[in-house]
């Protein structure tokens, strides 16, 4: 449908087309950029200035600068490595799951059938709750006592015991990681399912005419069309449940005996609890450097969000 | 083209400025309070922090501070509810901002550290010339002084004993036991409630929060050991070890603790309660009115902690207290509504309502709080309490929480032992010791 | 009109049918038990919450749960509501319009320190936000904004916004360049071209970043906690909080809450949902 016809000549303009462009593009992100300033990027480097002091809120007679004392402390500290893999289990075990759940629940969604806004709208629900609740709801179902999940377990026969699923060290972690899994499909299902209504169906019928099978049109031409979208979505997904503190900390507050706590409920703790802010910024300013350094090598390697074909 | 789904660019522009002026504009008519005590015209805002909202103390609270408000025209008090999750994060952030309350209520644990702070108002000169002071008890007092100073006011006191399934007592036939119980009188009382396959055991013990620490504490005074003595941490000492031994055996060897003691918060050890799973626990008097709600009134009472091996036993007061911040810029407003809150109706009608026991001994002499079963072990406890030893040290709050609580959680779960836990306990106790 | 799509091969066959019906089965039991069992429990008066052994039907339904938390003049949850409805559509629709454009142009134009402008976008997202309370706290009272919609809208603005430009961007970048560029030989500008001819093509991002914003400041709790005093500008994450009580979680009041909460984001998604359509690209790309 496209008309041939001549390019009416341009005007000379008085900023060259080059520096126009450039302009167009920086006005674009002025707002993003002047908010994020204000509200993000000032407190940051107020925290990061904080971890340089000893700074425990009941002794203000002892604030002095300590450079980097805090970070020699915090690379003593076996508390500290044990959170650290606990944050990348959690993380990790979360993310994989969500992921791979979201992308079957969004293949499953995409399907033409009756009732589809309902189930669409169904599935979404368990991202709605603010994650306090998600929380106290688990902690609730998982109640050995009184609990749901242990009582049909037992009516079903599938287990004779009680097991105190939060209480004991072997258990809480997954126990945590299941109802976070719970709460995060959504967010998957719903990007996964805006990206693949991008994919033109042209591609998938010339493949099917070329002989290629489901499997052999999901690999070849979904994913890499999808790419960009998984890795947003993934490298979002990681760094936010990375500072995720609120499900575990009502849940298990970080118990028994540390199996659950990340580093960012120990930070929480080292903050509100013992009231050293000096430590806490320290912590926050690592954890903010592993991050960094994981997405800007995760971009690397797939190829971040540089254009599909 | 789609013409249909194309958007015009004047429509986005519009959007855009539509956007932009309702961010910012003052929404105005929105902003009367839906609901609150009526200011008086002319009358000073005092900013009062609740931290413990939920329905009842939210509709009590309301109606005390229009009381307050409708009784002078000087001072209106405004109420500031937080979930209880957040109340000491938000306190502690509106401090350091510079900005905090006039006023809020708190425990006698957290007052230690913002003392530390810095933040909080002496009132020793108020206190000792308003007209109730001599009427608190004198452990009450001791419970918010630091220094020689008194830095708030107790609202309401308790301490700690053991609630009981009297109706259950009698199902087993067992005698009803006196306040001068023992530990093997306890034992074996817990063991005969303890029933694994009904899903019923003998004692809720606690896993999780500060007091996972300080109920073992208790005990171990029973058994002879101290936390401090002569300005040293004796926490360590054998008589101590032996005591959290013995019970940590409830749990390791004579199971008579339900499989989640270890994660167990007072939420949890009320509620397996309130739900029968659990036929005694420990906690203070608080829950008392949780309780007859939840089991009723007359099948459970309430016991002094039992006595121990060495022929003593202790029980730590803890107060729920309204303090006053330096940073107040209403102080005089603030201290009218404190000792409002103790006169004799306000404290009558609080206490009884929420299951607290009055800081003035002479309302506690009242009959709501001196015939009612469920409140004599704490009544009964007086004799044997003491200050908190926790809360002699600024920093030992904090510590118990993010480094003492994981320790007795492994030792409830047979990962250390008693004494590796008390050691290494103690030793985190002596550094912060400045 | 799409052509349906005949399959042939044994694997799509098994694929298309049972498959799918067994996994849209399982995923909404999934995603739903926890939710049904809290629609039982808001259902049911006291003394069946604490029945022993567990109660899973109400015996004696009721709604006594529903009336109170909405009538309360304690908890108003009617008020919360509404001010939730307030900050979380504002919030949605100025993240929706900063971020299409921001995202747009980092997708589009190559310019000196994108890459790492990307990276500062995403590193916000990378700090413990409750270390920010207190720098935000002291700023938002300096302005006077405490107890305003305003400091809760700029603040989660602020917080969805890095997200939202990072998942426009992705959206973009799928979108091939060559409509854009024939629309600009045919005679238009950027602006227009973006109108026009990506806008539509991009209308499922659109809305899932619109989703996104929405959802996220409807269950956000810090800031609303934190920036507000007054029990009438509590948002309603926070007032279902007010269920936790001391010494117990009043699981009637909460879930009848939590069920409440749920109602106004069903009834957007599913109107927004309409656009997560196939077929828009249909007889774009030719060739």
């Amino acid at each position: 449908m496209t008309t041939l016809s001549l390019a009416k000549p341009r005007p000379r303009p008085l900023i060259s087309w080059r520096v126009r462009k450039l302009l167009i593009g920086y006005s674009y992100l002025v707002p993003a950029a002047l908010c994020m300033l204000a509200t993000v990027v000032v407190p940051i480097i107020l925290a990061i200035k904080m971890s340089l002091y000893a700074d425990v809120l009941y002794k203000p007679a002892d604030y002095r600068f300590i450079g980097l004392g805090n970070y020699v402390r915090l690379v003593q500290d076996p508390v500290f490595w044990l959170t650290l893999w606990n944050s990348v289990v959690w993380v990790f075990g979360s993310v994989i799951l969500q992921f791979v759940f979201g992308f079957a629940a969004a293949l499953l969604l995409q399907q033409a059938f009756r009732g589809r806004a309902l189930v669409r709208t169904l599935t979404l629900l368990p991202w709605i709750i603010p994650g306090v609740v998600v929380g106290l709801i688990w902690q609730w179902l998982y109640q050995p006592n009184y609990g749901v999940i242990n009582d049909l377990l037992i009516r079903a026969g599938w287990m004779h015991e009680r097991l105190a699923w939060l209480s004991s060290p072997d258990t809480a972690m997954a126990a945590v990681v299941f109802a976070n899994v719970w709460r995060g499909i959504p967010f998957f299902a719903i990007m996964l399912l805006a990206g693949l209504q991008s994919v033109p169906d042209e591609l998938y019928e010339a493949a099917h005419v070329d002989g290629a099978g489901v499997l052999a049109r999901f690999w070849h031409i979904t994913l890499p069309l999808l790419r960009p979208i998984i890795v947003v979505a993934t490298a979002t997904r990681i760094i936010w449940t990375f500072n995720y503190a609120d499900l575990i900390f009502v849940m298990t507050g970080g118990g028994p005996a540390n199996a659950t706590q990340i580093t960012s409920t120990y930070t929480l703790l080292q903050a509100y609890s013992s009231l050293d802010f000096g430590y806490a910024g320290a912590l926050s300013v690592v954890l903010l450097v592993v991050m960094l350094v994981f997405t800007a090598l995760y971009l690397r390697v797939t190829k971040g969000v540089e254009e599909t074909a | 083209m789609d013409e249909r789904t194309s958007l015009s660019r004047r429509k986005l522009l519009h959007t855009l400025a539509g956007t932009g002026v309702i961010a910012a504009a003052d929404l105005a008519w929105w902003d009367a309070p839906y609901i609150g005590p009526r200011k008086a015209w002319g009358a000073e805002p005092v900013r009062f922090q609740w931290s413990v909202p939920e329905p009842t103390r939210i509709a009590l609270m309301n109606s005390l501070a229009e009381r307050f408000n409708q009784s002078q025209k000087d001072f209106a008090v405004q109420i500031e509810y937080v979930p209880q999750a957040q109340a000491r994060q938000k306190l502690i952030s509106s401090i350091t901002g510079g900005s905090p309350p006039d006023l809020c209520q708190v425990w006698d644990n957290w007052v230690g550290q913002f003392n530390g702070m810095g933040a909080v108002e002496d009132i020793s000169a108020r206190a000792k010339s308003w007209k109730h002071y001599a009427d608190v008890a004198p452990t009450a007092w001791q419970t918010v002084t630091i220094n020689n100073q008194i830095i708030s006011l107790p609202l309401a006191v308790t301490l700690d004993g053991i609630y009981y399934r009297t109706d259950r007592l009698k199902e087993l036939g067992l005698k009803e036991p006196t306040p001068d119980w023992t530990w093997d009188e306890f034992l074996g009382i817990a063991k005969a409630f303890t029933k694994a396959d009904k899903n019923q055991y003998g004692y809720g013990m606690r896993g999780g929060g500060t007091w996972a620490l300080l109920y073992p504490s208790e005990f171990a005074y029973a058994n002879g050991a101290e936390v401090l003595k002569d300005g040293k941490v004796v926490i360590n000492s054998k008589e101590a070890v032996d005591a959290l031994a013995w019970y940590l055996d409830l749990a390791l060897k004579h199971k008579v603790t339900p499989p989640s003691a270890a994660t167990d918060g007072f939420v949890e050890i009320v509620e397996t309660f309130g739900r029968g799973v659990t036929s005694m626990y420990q906690h203070n008097s608080g829950s008392s009115g949780q309780q007859k709600k939840n089991v009723g009134a007359d099948k459970f009472a309430t016991l002094p902690l039992p006595i121990g091996p060495a022929n003593k036993r202790a029980s730590f007061w803890f107060s729920e207290t309204l303090t006053m911040f330096k940073g107040a810029k209403n102080k005089e407003g603030a201290w009218q509504f404190m000792s409002f809150m103790l006169e004799d109706e306000p404290s009558l009608k609080y206490n009884s309502t929420l299951g607290l026991l009055p800081a003035r001994q002479s309302i506690l002499k009242q009959p709501e709080f001196a015939n009612d079963p469920a409140l004599a072990g704490f009544v009964n406890s007086f004799g044997i309490g003491i200050v908190s030893p926790y809360l002699a040290y600024p920093g030992w709050g904090g510590k118990i929480d993010s480094d003492g609580v994981p320790l007795i959680q492994q030792a409830i779960l047979g990962k250390i032992s008693p004494k590796d836990c008390l050691d290494r306990f103690a030793d985190i106790l002596k550094k912060e010791m400045s | 009109m799409k052509r349906r799509h005949v399959p042939t091969d044994l694997a799509e066959r098994v694929l298309a049918g049972p498959v799918v019906w067994i996994g849209l089965v399982l995923l909404t039991a999934f995603a739903l038990g926890p939710f049904i069992w809290m629609l039982l429990t808001s259902l049911k008066d006291r003394q069946e919450l604490y029945a022993t052994p567990l109660q899973y039907l109400p015996v004696h339904p009721t709604f006594e749960n529903y009336i109170d938390a909405w009538t309360s003049p304690v908890t108003p949850f009617s008020r919360f509501f509404l001010n939730s409805l307030w900050v979380c559509s504002v919030t949605m629709v100025a993240t929706t319009v900063v971020s299409v454009l921001a995202g747009y142009a980092i997708a589009r134009f190559r310019f000196a320190g994108r890459d790492a402008l990307l990276l500062i976008f995403l590193a916000t997202q990378m700090f413990p936000s409750v270390l920010l309370i207190a720098p935000l706290l002291t700023q938002w009272r300096a302005l006077g904004l405490i107890d305003t919609y305003q400091a809760l809208i700029y603040s989660n603005f602020s917080f969805t916004v890095p997200f939202t430009v990072w998942m426009m961007v992705g959206y973009f970048s799928s979108i091939p360049r060559d409509l854009e560029e024939s629309a600009m030989i045919d005679g238009c500008n950027h602006f227009t071209a973006l109108c026009r001819i990506v806008l539509p093509l991009a209308a499922p991002g659109i809305a899932a970043t619109a989703i996104f914003a929405f959802v996220v400041s409807w269950s956000e709790l810090l800031f609303a906690i934190s920036f507000t005093t007054e029990t009438s500008m509590r948002t309603l994450s926070a007032g279902l909080l007010y269920m936790v009580g001391q010494y117990e979680v009043q699981w009637g009041p909460l879930s009848a809450g939590v069920i409440l909460s749920t109602v106004p984001v069903a009834v957007l998604f599913s109107f927004l949902q309409r656009h997560l359509i196939h077929g828009l690209t249909a007889g774009a790309v030719k060739g």
